[in-house]
């Protein structure tokens, strides 16, 4: 006897959602020393005020849950693992491009 | 449930000191991370790995797991001996990370949550270690947040998808043990989400024991890869075959999109490699991406006697030299 199971309701955090830093500590699991770091690298761009009043849009939290993942994970400080991140993302560019070349090279069937 | 052989997965010795696990922990974590590693399995085995860190790492874990003895190979039927966890004391400050409980990847086997997330881990894990289990930390006030991640196709993610979702919960049974239960909820994503994105899906969290309120799970989205379209941010890419005399001479084609078909314009003097752009036929948003379709001129085979002759007449009636550019630089 199967029962349709029952219907949550899902949010997309998007671009219109703004998220405060407490919030985005907790969903990235950084500390608000990281978050200020990261803003000082120039991965966030917070407006003006004190940090713990800092608000950012959702788009923001895909990136820094790499960042956060890789310090947790490897051990590495939030400037290696922007470092990390960015060269990740030039390499990801780079295969994107490659493999559209590639679709131009390759005989068609 | 199976049991799990958590020094075979880290590669080590029953005998390995804290070092040599946590040295074993650094090595694999730097190959297998799935933000970074290019290996096939990279999200289960990482996953595997961090499961029996968590356990290996943590003095008191290590020698409950040790307390079942070293006769239990991997995969083998196990049940949790009922006398679990007696004669451990349970102080505060371990650095254990609660219970699993997140969600469960859509079409596969292995628990969502490929990555660094909360301690969705296995059943086995989750029985002996888990939320409930005297291992399980204390939390007085309202339930944590979970994460999870979540796999959807392309056409999927463009037009929106209902997706059913296998949660796992601990529960505790009458007699006291615990189980691990697997509830089935219906989600329906949105059309337009993208890579990274997060959901959020209010209360189905870990519950809050003490009247607090439960915390939400959050569904990372991945976008699978697809055999037409490539993805980056909301833009799609498509290559398009065109025949030579499209390109020369400009055509009306149709171009297969996300949302169906459309007909687009080729200008005469088209060249392999152009990047045409149709705007806001990308993923939907705020703004919409757009899709470019990239040319590639394919070459008819001169196969048949009327296609050689074809050829040849383009021989003898063109003047088409199409070294032009090379002469007179190396010869």
């Amino acid at each position: 006897m199967s029962r349709t199971p029952p219907m949550l309701t899902a949010e997309v955090l998007t671009e219109s959602h703004w998220i405060a830093v407490t919030q985005l500590c907790e969903l990235c699991r950084l500390d608000l020393a990281a978050v200020e770091e990261l803003a000082e690298l120039g991965v966030v761009s917070p407006r003006q005020g004190r940090a713990a009043d800092w608000q950012f849009p959702a788009t923001v939290l895909p990136r820094l849950r790499i960042v956060s993942r890789l310090m947790r994970d490897l051990g590495v400080n939030v400037s290696g693992a922007v470092l990390a991140l960015e060269l990740l993302e030039s390499q990801r560019a780079l295969e994107r491009r490659l493999r559209a070349l590639e679709g131009l090279l390759a005989a068609e069937r | 449930m199976e049991f799990r052989d958590y020094y075979q997965v880290l590669g080590v010795e029953r005998t390995a000191t804290a070092d040599q696990i946590k040295s074993a922990w650094r090595r694999l974590a730097r190959k297998y991370h799935p933000d970074v590693s290019k290996e096939p399995d990279a999200e289960k085995r990482f996953k595997d790995m961090q499961e029996a860190y968590e356990v290996l790492r943590d003095p008191e874990k290590r020698a409950a797991y040790d307390q079942l003895g070293s006769q239990w190979k991997s995969g083998e039927q196990f049940r949790p001996p009922p006398d679990w966890g007696n004669g451990f004391e349970f102080g505060g400050g371990r650095g254990g990370r609660g219970g699993p409980g997140g969600g469960r990847r859509r079409r596969a086997e292995e628990p969502a949550n490929g990555t660094s997330q909360d301690g969705d881990f296995s059943d086995f894990f989750g029985s002996l270690f888990g939320g409930g289990s005297p291992f399980a930390q204390h939390r007085p006030r309202g339930g944590r947040d979970h994460h999870a991640r979540i796999d959807i196709d392309l056409a999927a993610a463009f037009r929106g998808t209902t997706t059913l979702l296998e949660l796992k919960r601990p529960e505790l049974k009458p007699d006291g043990t615990l189980e691990v239960r697997t509830h089935t909820v219906r989600v329906t994503i949105p059309a337009g989400v993208t890579e990274g994105q997060l959901i959020r899906l209010a209360g189905q969290g870990e519950g809050a024991p003490e009247g607090g309120s439960a915390g939400d799970l959050y569904l990372e989205t991945h976008i699978l890869p697809d055999p037409l379209y490539q993805l980056d941010g909301r833009d799609v890419t498509l290559t398009l075959p065109v025949a030579p005399w499209e390109a020369a001479l400009g055509a009306s084609v149709t171009v297969p999109t996300l949302g169906g078909p459309v007909d687009m314009r080729i200008a005469p003097g088209a060249e392999s490699g152009q990047k045409l752009r149709l705007r806001g036929r990308g993923l939907p948003g705020q703004p919409p991406g757009d899709q470019y379709v990239q040319l590639k001129i394919v070459l008819p085979p001169a196969s048949t006697p009327e296609a050689k002759s074809l050829y040849e007449q383009m021989r003898s009636s063109l003047d088409f030299d199409p070294r032009a550019q090379l002469k007179g630089t190396h010869t």
